[in-house]
């Protein structure tokens, strides 16, 4: 038996931990590295060709033994275990033995050969899970006797009433070999392919210690499988009989895993020592079993019950696998050996499990037999679906999740099954029944937690992942500049790797590295984006505990698409939107603008002329703040003063400008247009109603707050008592839409001072 | 002999307005033609020796072009008058720089905007025909961005109503061009047009760089001939030799 398997790549998941583009661990080549079925390079050639021979043997292999054991002649009857341990006919087809039903048989006789007795041990056809070597022995020799009789052409049965009964048996078929043989035998063939695969795909040590675990573990199934042919008298080969050599293969599957542990995904100090020790752990398994070999009869050899020793044999190595496996975690928290810890203790505690449910029914004569099978066939079920599972750990979460479960619940319903015949002596059919609810019952509760937990550690909720996705989607679209920063940071949150690093190696889409190790995703905002080449590189998911799975590849795909949606539809808006925006702006200027233009040279008078030229600077100021997107503040305080130079100029009047700012500001297209008006209202105000020589103005931008002072040396007296005409009614209002107070009062020695106060000026929109 | 004025204007009442500008900023005899469209315009300019000014018949001195025209936009006609001897001078409602930043590249010496006071347009028809570019705090920005990276959709600058320039025009866009080597600012004309592109005057600029206020201009100059804006020095030589100034 075994408590872990090798991964198959020793080179990418043994990277350093050390973080930084320069870590070499990421380059290309260790990504490439990882087992890929959609790199048919790796497939080219001669190892295509071997593996097909190989399946081809393999399959050859398989359907012979079906053929030999269809072929293998066969009494039509099924038998049961008697109270007093004797072999009772259940039923049968033949009309020479219908006749006999219920009684117990005593003795068969070949056709020419000798009296063989027979009893209910008979009925235990698991060999390698008796742990009695008298009963194994007795129930190997009578096997053979039925065979022999079988094989004799005519077979002689003698039933305890003393009636004898003449039978020829009739060879089997294809049909009654029974739908566990045609299972069983499936996944030997799976597993030794995949061990094939595997060796071939990248021949080293890994592959190869896999490939060991996989044939001990497909020879296994095969004899399991062929354990399970319906009826007594099977053929056996000698060595399939024997315990030493049942017991050695999964001593060398423990022996390998050991060996990989020790390996991958780190090598441990003393790793050749230490595996060295768990194959020795084999030869000195078969001296011993020769030295402790039972007699002819079944007494016990020098060393006791030999069972014991190679279960004991078995555990030890497997223990001894696992602790380098936590080792290993603890050196470094890569996930996979985290995952490999989780399978290699359901491993052993199926196999515990099954030894003591072994030893505890041994003794009972109808149930220690059915206990038996059972325990055969549900840990060699159990272990080649672990194996299966371990070179492809990364590959899905969600077939590992519902293997883990059904594995797991079918263990328990065929416990309580034989736990209720046993116990409570129901029937067959109610305890079936009643396990089969209470198995389902557990899979409705258990089904959450070891959704969370077997895979190490949960995903986000539904709920807490979309939030995140809204709000990167929505940071991203504030500042489509930080999309990867952005990215990068959903992504942490998402997976909770240990390290994330930027790598120059770009995929087309999210890829797993390392066997799940490392996830690593495309960084490109868009398709035609060139400046953001390069990807990101997760490594260790769950800070450690889990592996990175195609679940995760695929939704990271799906977080960068929505990013990337995010970003375009913003621009495709914002684009829509300035589009719109122009039109007005153009067709106001054009239509409005030219119109105000002639009227403004037919004013009447030099009033109403200057009159139409502010609602034209107006107008201009409108469409220029509808079709531009953002000022810059100190972009547009050198707007303003240039501008006003110009005007006072014209107008003969100096100006004083004093600007300072702590933040400079973007300005929206509202507080721009708003203070550009105001300025230019308060400016033409002192201009030609004061009259104004000299105008300062003073701009402040400090912690948040503007404030604008406009003051002239004018005629202006008492502002109190102004009429608030269309004028200065416009600077209250935009003041008053910018979150502000304006206030005006007399300057000294004349003129008047205006000043407006923002006090929430960054804040706002 | 009268100094010959070509006046592009769709508007009746702004091109009669804009003769009064003109008439009233030269103190020279003044002939001026008017035209509505721009087919008018090229007719009355090939009378006068075409595009090109070869013919030695008297020319035009001044021209003074509307963007928005009836059958296309002023800037081709500029444009076409690349090598046109003569002043000429944008006049127009749109202030921002995406529609004089073009119009200077196209080899406009100057801008006028219509809604101006009379007395101010007169003033600043003067300055530009004396020689004295104008040049805003965007469109200094602009040119700053220019040269440092010759590309023209770098919005660095972030100027105020930045755009691309074929938004708002029925015209072509006007690449910028990426300078040649050569034409690299010096230090000098660099802090000119850093200056200038936040709100300094030049009289201003001239105190902060402790140099006189022609020289400041002298660097503006410089800057705009780097540009290939204009052969508007020559222009200008030639304007005051002709007597027009």
């Amino acid at each position: 038996m075994s408590a872990s398997a090798p991964p198959p790549d020793l080179s990418s998941t043994s990277v350093p931990s050390r973080p930084g583009p320069g870590d070499s661990a990421f380059d290309a080549s260790a990504f490439e590295a990882g087992p890929d079925p959609d790199r048919p390079s790796t497939w080219i050639g001669w190892r295509r060709r071997a593996l097909v021979v190989a399946a081809l043997l393999g399959c050859l292999a398989a359907f012979s033994l079906a053929r030999w054991l269809a072929a293998a002649p066969q009494l039509d009857s099924a038998w049961q275990a008697g109270p007093g341990g004797q072999l009772v006919l259940a039923h049968s087809a033949l009309p020479a033995l219908q006749v006999h039903q219920g009684q117990a048989l005593q003795a068969i006789q070949a056709n020419d050969g000798p009296v063989t007795p027979i009893d209910a041990r008979i009925l235990h056809r698991a060999l390698r899970w008796q742990p009695d070597e008298v009963a194994r022995a007795a129930q190997v020799a009578q096997q053979q006797a039925w065979s022999r009789a079988l094989g004799s052409g005519e077979m002689r049965l003698r039933f305890e009433n003393g009636s004898t009964v003449e039978q020829t048996p009739a060879p089997r078929g294809y049909g009654g070999l029974g739908l566990l043989f045609g299972l069983l035998m499936s996944l030997a063939l799976l597993v030794y392919l995949l061990g094939v695969e595997l060796a071939l795909a990248r021949p080293q040590a890994s592959s190869l210690l896999f490939l060991t675990m996989a044939l001990c573990q497909a020879s296994h199934l095969a004899i399991v499988a062929l354990e399970t042919a319906p009826g007594p008298g099977l053929n056996t080969a000698a060595w399939m009989a024997s315990l030493p050599w049942r017991v050695a293969l999964d001593l060398a599957t423990a022996a390998a895993a050991l060996q990989a542990s020790m390996l991958a995904p780190r090598r441990l100090p003393h790793a050749g020592l230490v595996s060295a020790a768990g194959w020795a752990v084999l030869p000195a398994w078969l001296v011993l079993a020769q030295a402790g070999a039972p007699g002819p009869m079944g007494e016990l050899g020098a060393v006791g019950p030999l069972w014991w020793w190679g279960q004991l044999a078995c555990l030890a190595v497997a223990a001894a696998a696992l602790a380098a496996i936590s080792h290993s975690y603890r050196l470094e928290s890569n996930p996979y050996a985290r995952v490999v810890h989780r399978f290699a203790v359901l491993a052993m505690a199926t196999f515990v499990t099954a030894t003591g449910a072994v030893a505890w029914t041994a003794g009972l004569p109808g149930l220690g037999a059915r206990v038996a099978e059972g325990a055969a066939v549900g840990w060699a079920i159990v272990f080649a679906m672990i194996l299966l599972q371990v070179p492809s750990m990364g590959r899905s979460r969600q077939l590992l999740r519902e293997f883990a479960l059904l594995a797991g619940i079918s263990t328990v319903a065929t416990a309580l099954d034989l736990l209720f015949v046993a116990v409570f002596s129901l029937g067959s059919t109610t305890s079936l029944t009643l396990s089969v609810f209470i198995a389902l019952a557990l899979y409705a509760g258990a089904r959450q937690w070891v959704v969370s937990h077997l895979l190490g550690g949960s995903m986000l909720t539904t709920e807490r992942t979309f939030d995140q996705l809204y709000r990167a989607a929505r940071a991203v679209q504030a500042e489509p500049a930080r999309y990867p920063a952005v990215l990068g940071a959903l992504l942490r949150e998402l997976f909770e790797p240990l390290e994330v690093v930027r790598v120059e190696w770009v995929p087309v889409r999210a890829r797993i590295v390392g066997n799940g190790a490392a996830l690593v995703v495309p960084l490109r905002s868009s398709d035609d984006d060139a400046t953001q080449a390069g990807a990101l590189a997760l490594r260790f998911a769950n800070r450690g505990q889990r592996l990175f799975t195609a679940d995760d590849a695929r939704l990271a795909d799906r977080v960068v698409d929505q990013l990337r949606r995010a970003v375009a539809y913003d621009r495709a808006v914002e684009r829509g939107r300035a589009e719109e925006r122009l039109r007005i702006a153009q067709d106001l200027h054009d239509d409005i603008g030219a119109r105000l233009l002639t009227l403004m040279y037919q004013a009447p008078s030099r009033e109403m002329e200057d009159y139409i030229r502010h609602t034209l600077q107006d107008l201009k100021t409108l469409t220029r703040g509808l079709a531009a997107s953002e000022h810059r503040l100190s972009h547009a305080a050198a707007e303003w003063k240039s501008d006003l130079t110009q005007r006072l100029a014209a107008a003969h009047a100096t100006l004083s400008w004093s600007f300072e700012y702590d933040r400079d500001l973007l300005l929206s297209v509202v507080q721009w247009s708003a203070l550009t008006r105001v300025l230019r209202e308060l400016v033409s105000n002192a201009l030609y109603h004061g009259h104004a020589t000299h105008i300062a103005v003073n701009f402040a931008l400090e912690g948040g707050a503007l404030s604008l002072q406009v003051a002239d040396d004018g005629e202006g007296v008492d502002p109190l008592s102004w009429a608030h005409g269309l004028g200065l009614g416009g600077v209250r209002k935009r003041v008053k839409l910018l979150g502000g107070r304006v206030a005006w009062r007399e300057n000294h020695p004349a003129g008047i001072v205006c000043a407006v106060r923002l006090p929430d000026f960054s804040g706002r929109y | 002999m009268a100094v010959k004025v070509l006046i592009l204007e769709d508007n009746p009442v702004a091109r009669s307005f804009l003769c009064r500008v003109v008439r009233e900023s030269f103190s020279d005899t003044i002939t001026i033609t008017e035209a509505g469209d721009l087919e008018a315009a090229r007719r009355h300019i090939s009378l006068t020796g075409g595009a090109q000014g070869l013919h030695g018949a008297d020319p035009y001195k001044l021209i003074l072009v509307d963007l928005e025209l009836p059958d296309g936009n002023g800037m081709e006609l500029l444009t076409e008058l690349g090598h046109y001897p003569a002043t000429k001078i944008v006049t127009t409602l749109y202030s921002d720089d995406d529609h004089l930043f073009p119009a200077l590249q196209c080899g406009a010496d100057g801008y006028l905007l219509k809604e101006d006071r009379f007395e101010v347009l007169v003033e600043e028809l003067q300055k530009i025909v004396r020689g004295q570019p104008p040049l805003s705090p965007a469109i200094a920005r602009r040119l700053l961005t220019h040269f440092r990276h010759g590309t023209p959709g770098d919005n660095h600058a972030g100027d105020s109503g930045f755009m691309p320039a074929s938004t708002l025009t029925t015209s072509k866009p006007v690449p910028l061009e990426k300078p040649p080597d050569h034409e690299r600012l010096t230090p000098r004309e660099s802090e000119v047009l850093t200056y200038l592109s936040k709100g300094f005057t030049i009289k201003e600029i001239a105190s902060l760089m402790g140099i006189k206020w022609f020289t400041v201009n002298d660097h503006i100059k410089s800057i705009y001939k780097k540009l290939n804006v204009s052969s508007r020095a020559e222009a200008a030589v030639l304007a005051s030799k002709q007597g027009l100034v």
